[in-house]
């Protein structure tokens, strides 16, 4: 058994025994880590508050059969303002459902990584874009193979600008390709969707309220379609 | 294995949450040699606790009648309002014996990764209670979690526009600690809610 140490973003933690909690982490170098942190529970834990979900911590691990067990953990980004403001919290919660949901174990997660990493960072500074949800779920869905196909058919392949767009076949379709089910979106919306995917999280075009939300919806549905998974985070923050 | 009226006891015993096999044998041994009348005292007691208690009407505490001690208590002021997370949080407040408001029990709190929303708390009630019991102050004493703090929030987003008074624990320093081994995130909340002496 050895010691090694991590970097990783904590998505979410459950209690575990009397007193510890297993924690659930994103680290580039080997995706979802499933770590045990012993008597965080008790007021007197040393780093209770380091392990709150959306901390960037640096850790060091003792290997255990099947779970790690987290011996020290320093704070590398704790996004506190983040965490005061109800809009870029419920945000927050979609990007780490997201990933919680994608990532596996023993898998390097870099890109994964880099873009929550990124996605907090903006969050953090504030005041939150209306389509960074939108942003993040397009450019993760990219990040683990599931780019949506915008600027092309995605039957078969003809470059151009579509409006049909069909959630099984994975993005907007031609006219002699389009299925029954194809959905027609409105005007503009592929090529909104498209700049998004294309912008950086914290660069982000400036939103246009008449297509934010359908843009929202048609990323949730896409991503939902294909992961066959609700985001409840998602029902959280549209309630 | 036992006779089967002993193992269906160190069964259900090992069903409770921090016993396991060999502490439920020790208990189920101890109640069998015990004096009889003392067995049948605490199983007496599950049964009454199961039967008589439930949830008070106005506030979620857990009682044994309609209304809470608390609630029902005319001395407790009814502006001030605290609202917890769970029943047993109440006690905890209590022993402090520097609150003499009402309390309102949400029954949990939002989670927004595991996508528990408001429908699943008692946030609609609240709001009623804020709006017929003449509420000027609430204070939002849920836990100093990722949750506890979205929850907070969500009342005060809530409740603010109604001109009432939302106000939240503070964290910070354990009384008699350290300040070499707080974490930078409590250190860092202490920080920004310390008081002008």
């Amino acid at each position: 058994m050895a010691l090694r140490s991590d970097q990783g973003i904590v998505l979410r933690s459950f209690p575990f025994g009397e007193a510890d909690k297993v924690v659930i982490l994103l680290s580039p170098n080997r995706g979802k880590l499933r770590t045990v942190a012993k008597g965080v529970r008790k007021t007197k834990s040393r780093f209770g508050g380091r392990l709150e979900p959306l901390t960037l911590v640096d850790l060091v691990l003792y290997e255990g059969r099947n779970l790690d067990t987290i011996t020290q953990v320093s704070v590398i980004e704790a996004h506190p303002r983040l965490r005061t403001d109800l809009d870029a919290v419920l945000a927050a919660g979609t990007m780490v459902e997201f990933v919680d949901l994608v990532a596996q174990e023993d898998e390097p997660a870099r890109r994964l990584f880099l873009l929550l990493r990124r996605g907090l960072e903006t969050l953090e500074a504030g005041p939150v874009h209306p389509d960074v949800v939108t942003a993040f779920l397009v450019k993760a869905a990219d990040a683990v193979g599931l780019t949506p196909s915008l600027v092309a058919c995605a039957g078969c392949g003809t470059p151009g600008s579509f409006r049909r767009f069909s959630f099984a076949e994975g993005g907007v379709l031609c006219e002699s390709c389009r299925t029954p089910g194809a959905y027609l979106l409105r005007e503009g919306l592929v090529e909104y969707l498209a700049a998004l995917a294309d912008a950086d999280l914290g660069n982000l075009p400036d939103a246009d309220p008449s297509l934010s939300g359908e843009a929202r919806g048609v990323a949730r549905r896409f991503v939902e379609y294909h992961l066959e998974r609700r985001l409840g985070s998602m029902a959280v923050a549209d309630a | 294995m036992f006779e089967p009226p002993i193992q269906r006891l160190v069964d259900e015993l090992a069903r409770l949450p921090g016993i396991g096999r060999k502490s439920a044998q020790r208990l189920a041994f101890h109640l069998l040699n015990t004096e009889e009348a003392d067995a049948l005292r605490l199983a007496d007691a599950i049964v009454e606790m199961r039967r008589s208690v439930r949830l008070c009407s106005r506030c979620f505490n857990v009682t044994a009648d309609e209304e809470c001690a608390i609630c029902r208590d005319p001395r407790r002021d009814p502006s001030i309002l605290c609202v917890v997370e769970r029943a047993q949080d109440i006690p905890v407040i209590e022993r402090t014996g520097t609150f003499s408001g009402r309390y309102h029990v949400l029954g949990g709190a939002m989670n927004p990764i595991a996508g528990i929303g408001v429908e699943e708390l008692r946030m609609r009630e609240l709001v009623g209670r804020v709006e017929t019991e003449h509420v000027a102050e609430v204070i939002v004493a849920t836990n100093p979690t990722l949750e506890g703090d979205t929850t907070a929030m969500y009342i005060s987003r809530l409740l603010k526009p109604a001109g009432v008074r939302v106000t939240r624990l503070a964290s910070g320093l354990p009384v008699g600690g350290d300040l070499d081994y707080a974490d930078e995130v409590t250190l860092g909340r202490a920080l920004d809610g310390r008081k002008e002496l």
